[in-house]
């Protein structure tokens, strides 16, 4: 109790001193945070923007359709695996998909794209297509040759809602297909390719006119728990025929995943870099300061305190400073998280060069803010990182300190 | 030694004129200045089998012009190739498509040729440096590399061609990375005028063992002469019906 007294009595003595200790250490805290913060919420915010604009979280295809991606290797039984992924424990929604290629036809130019049927109910639960309408209406499961377009492919067609738009395709049955479209919806999902080259119809028409009843290319699901998805996949698979595929998007966007994870490591090590330089400025502080009191301590050994004692008052002093250092640079850096989660930093450009176009180079979702990931468990677990760091800051100068004799101490200049 | 050399590059010479010989005689046989033919065309897939049928007519390698008789569904397609340009008329939606250069690679209606195919747009003598790789005594082997900047996409074509009438018996096609793509076989062979002609045409994709297409001409003539009209946009509509 007493190392406790004399601890805090010497804190409030040297109140300059504290503040310092204080202010790098708090401020040390919540930059850490922040920053942590602002690398898992954007990657975070890259891969569920990557997921859910179309791909989806998991996709169940024919097993050849990666190597071979021609109509012989569909799904032949969609309603029949449709059910069996519906019923699936842990599974929430699911949509039965038709991508194919098709030849776009306006008044002004022809253009190659991707011509895709979707169910538009249940598609609105598996990605953001819905979401991401700019002009007119998304599909309804009544429309007949209605099309939802990208942005970027109907400017290229020169196309206006109302307008019409023809497209040449072959059948699933390997027949012809042609038919006049007209522009319901215009959407923007912000990945500009996708964008640039997709266009949808209502899977009910478009099973008419293609021949393709009860035959999808994609059934996706998303499950009620993103965090136990490997599991689902598992149970997916295993309920599934094994001449069909069942992927996840961390399958899906392997190298996308894998960039992001490398890129995260990359931003740790800075962060690192960063934190080894904060740690010996703390340090060094804490050795002057340290350094600055061996008289004092000589003085206190020299009535009776021993270097356990010693060694005691000066953690708890490193203890209390960095106790209170860490909260409150936890707390401002927690409440920072927290507000910045919910309204993201807005980043426009980088220099002179546009958000969009930069990721357009990439072919990743433009997205054009920067969230943070409020996460609790992280935040606690770089308090405590920073609270250890506090501690060892001290342990070295306290080990030289305890080396003096009190009259070593005593004569120190 | 000089002369021994010499002697070599001569022999050489005449071997690389020879080659280019064969595949003159071959497009000859396979090609005419004017040409019109009924064709049959079935698709067989692991999925099934589908039968068109069309009428075509060439004007060397530089245009042609097809029309779909059947199915009923596809009854009235037409296709118009100039040069390096093809156009499609779809009657039931009552349009004139451009098929971009780009697409000229992609499978024309289901089947396993391109549409390059159909137009011709390549020339085995204009667009290839044939090599004569082996011969026995009944026939030549031909390697076909593409010149620098011709217009196809193959990386290579290995065709075997029949001595007595330098008509192909079969030819496999390579992709820029070497790998076999598809084999053409050639068989039913009849005299039309000068020409040998194979009249039925097999393509195998070699990735695909199930697939094939099989091109049956039931009717040819290269004797009589084509409407220039035959050429031109406004037959796509004109003789659609």
């Amino acid at each position: 109790m007493i190392i406790l007294k004399m601890a805090l009595r010497e804190l409030t003595t040297h109140k300059k001193r504290s503040i310092i200790t204080f202010l790098l250490s708090a401020f040390s805290t919540a930059l850490l945070i922040f920053v942590a913060a602002i690398s898992e919420g954007t990657h975070t915010q890259l891969i569920q923007s990557s997921v859910e604009t179309y791909p989806g979280y998991i996709q169940v295809r024919d097993a050849k359709f990666e190597d071979d991606p021609s109509f012989e290797n569909l799904i032949f039984n969609e309603s029949e695996v449709k059910d069996k992924v519906t019923k699936t424990t842990g599974i929430k929604a699911v949509s039965s998909r038709f991508e194919t290629f098709a030849l776009y036809s306006s008044d002004k130019l022809t253009v190659g794209g991707m011509f895709c049927a979707i169910e538009p109910e249940s598609e609105a639960k598996v990605s953001r297509l819905k979401n991401a309408l700019v002009e007119g209406e998304y599909l309804s499961s009544s429309d007949t040759n209605a099309l939802y377009i990208g942005n970027e492919l109907a400017k290229r067609l020169d196309l206006k809602i109302g307008d019409s738009v023809s497209f040449i395709s072959t059948a699933a049955d390997y027949s012809f297909a042609a038919d006049n479209l007209i522009v319901k919806g215009i959407f923007r999902t912000k990945l500009y390719e996708f964008d640039n080259s997709s266009a949808f119809v209502n899977k009910a028409y478009f099973d008419v006119l293609m021949h393709s009843s009860d035959i999808a290319t994609h059934i996706i699901a998303t499950p009620e728990d993103i965090s136990k998805i490997d599991t689902v996949s598992e149970t997916l698979k295993q309920n599934l025929s094994n001449t069909l595929e069942v992927r996840n998007y961390k399958q899906i966007l392997e190298d996308f995943i894998v960039a992001m994870e490398i890129d995260g490591i990359f931003s740790y090590i800075t962060l690192g870099i960063f934190f080894i330089v904060i740690f010996f400025v703390i340090a060094i502080f804490a050795f002057l300061s340290v350094y600055g009191r061996v008289r004092q301590i000589g003085v206190l050994r020299a009535i009776g305190t021993t270097p356990s004692q010693v060694m005691g008052m000066l953690l708890f002093e490193a203890l209390l400073l960095g106790l209170l250092s860490v909260s409150v640079g936890g707390v401002a850096s927690g409440y920072a998280t927290h507000y910045y989660e919910k309204n993201p930093i807005e980043l426009t450009s980088i220099g002179d060069m546009e958000m969009e176009d930069y990721y357009k180079q990439y072919n990743m979702v433009a997205e054009t803010t920067l969230p943070t990931q409020f996460d609790l468990a992280s935040i606690f677990t770089q308090m405590f990182i920073m609270l250890l760091l506090n501690l060892l800051t001290v342990l070295y100068p306290i080990a030289m300190i305890n080396r003096f004799t009190p009259i070593e101490a005593i004569r120190y200049v | 030694m000089k002369t021994v050399s010499l002697l070599l590059l001569f022999c050489l010479s005449l071997w690389a004129i020879s080659a280019q010989e064969i595949v003159e005689k071959v497009e000859h046989n396979l090609q005419s200045e004017n040409g019109y033919s009924k064709i049959t065309m079935s698709v067989t897939t692991s999925r099934g089998e589908r039968t068109m049928k069309m009428e075509s007519w060439n004007r060397g390698n530089e245009k042609s012009f097809i029309r779909i008789l059947y199915p009923k569904s596809d009854m009235g397609i037409t296709f118009l190739k100039i040069d390096t340009t093809m156009w499609q008329y779809v009657p039931k939606i009552e349009k004139t498509i451009k098929i971009p250069a780009s697409m000229m690679m992609q499978n024309w209606m289901g089947s396993d040729f391109t549409n390059d195919d159909m137009a011709k747009e390549s020339s085995i003598v204009d667009d290839y440096i044939p090599t004569l790789s082996s011969e026995d005594s009944t026939k030549y082997t031909l390697t076909l590399i593409p010149k620098q900047d011709a217009p196809v996409v193959w990386g290579k074509i290995v065709m075997e061609v029949q001595k007595e009438n330098y008509v192909p018996l079969r030819a496999i096609y390579y992709d820029e990375d070497a790998k076999e793509q598809r084999t053409l076989y050639y068989s039913e062979i009849k005299v039309i005028g000068s020409r040998y002609l194979p009249t039925v045409m097999t393509l195998i994709p070699s990735q695909k063992e199930k697939n094939k297409t099989v091109v049956t001409m039931d009717e040819v003539d290269f004797e009589s002469r084509i409407d220039d009209a035959m050429f031109t946009k406004n037959a796509l509509i004109r003789f659609s019906r």
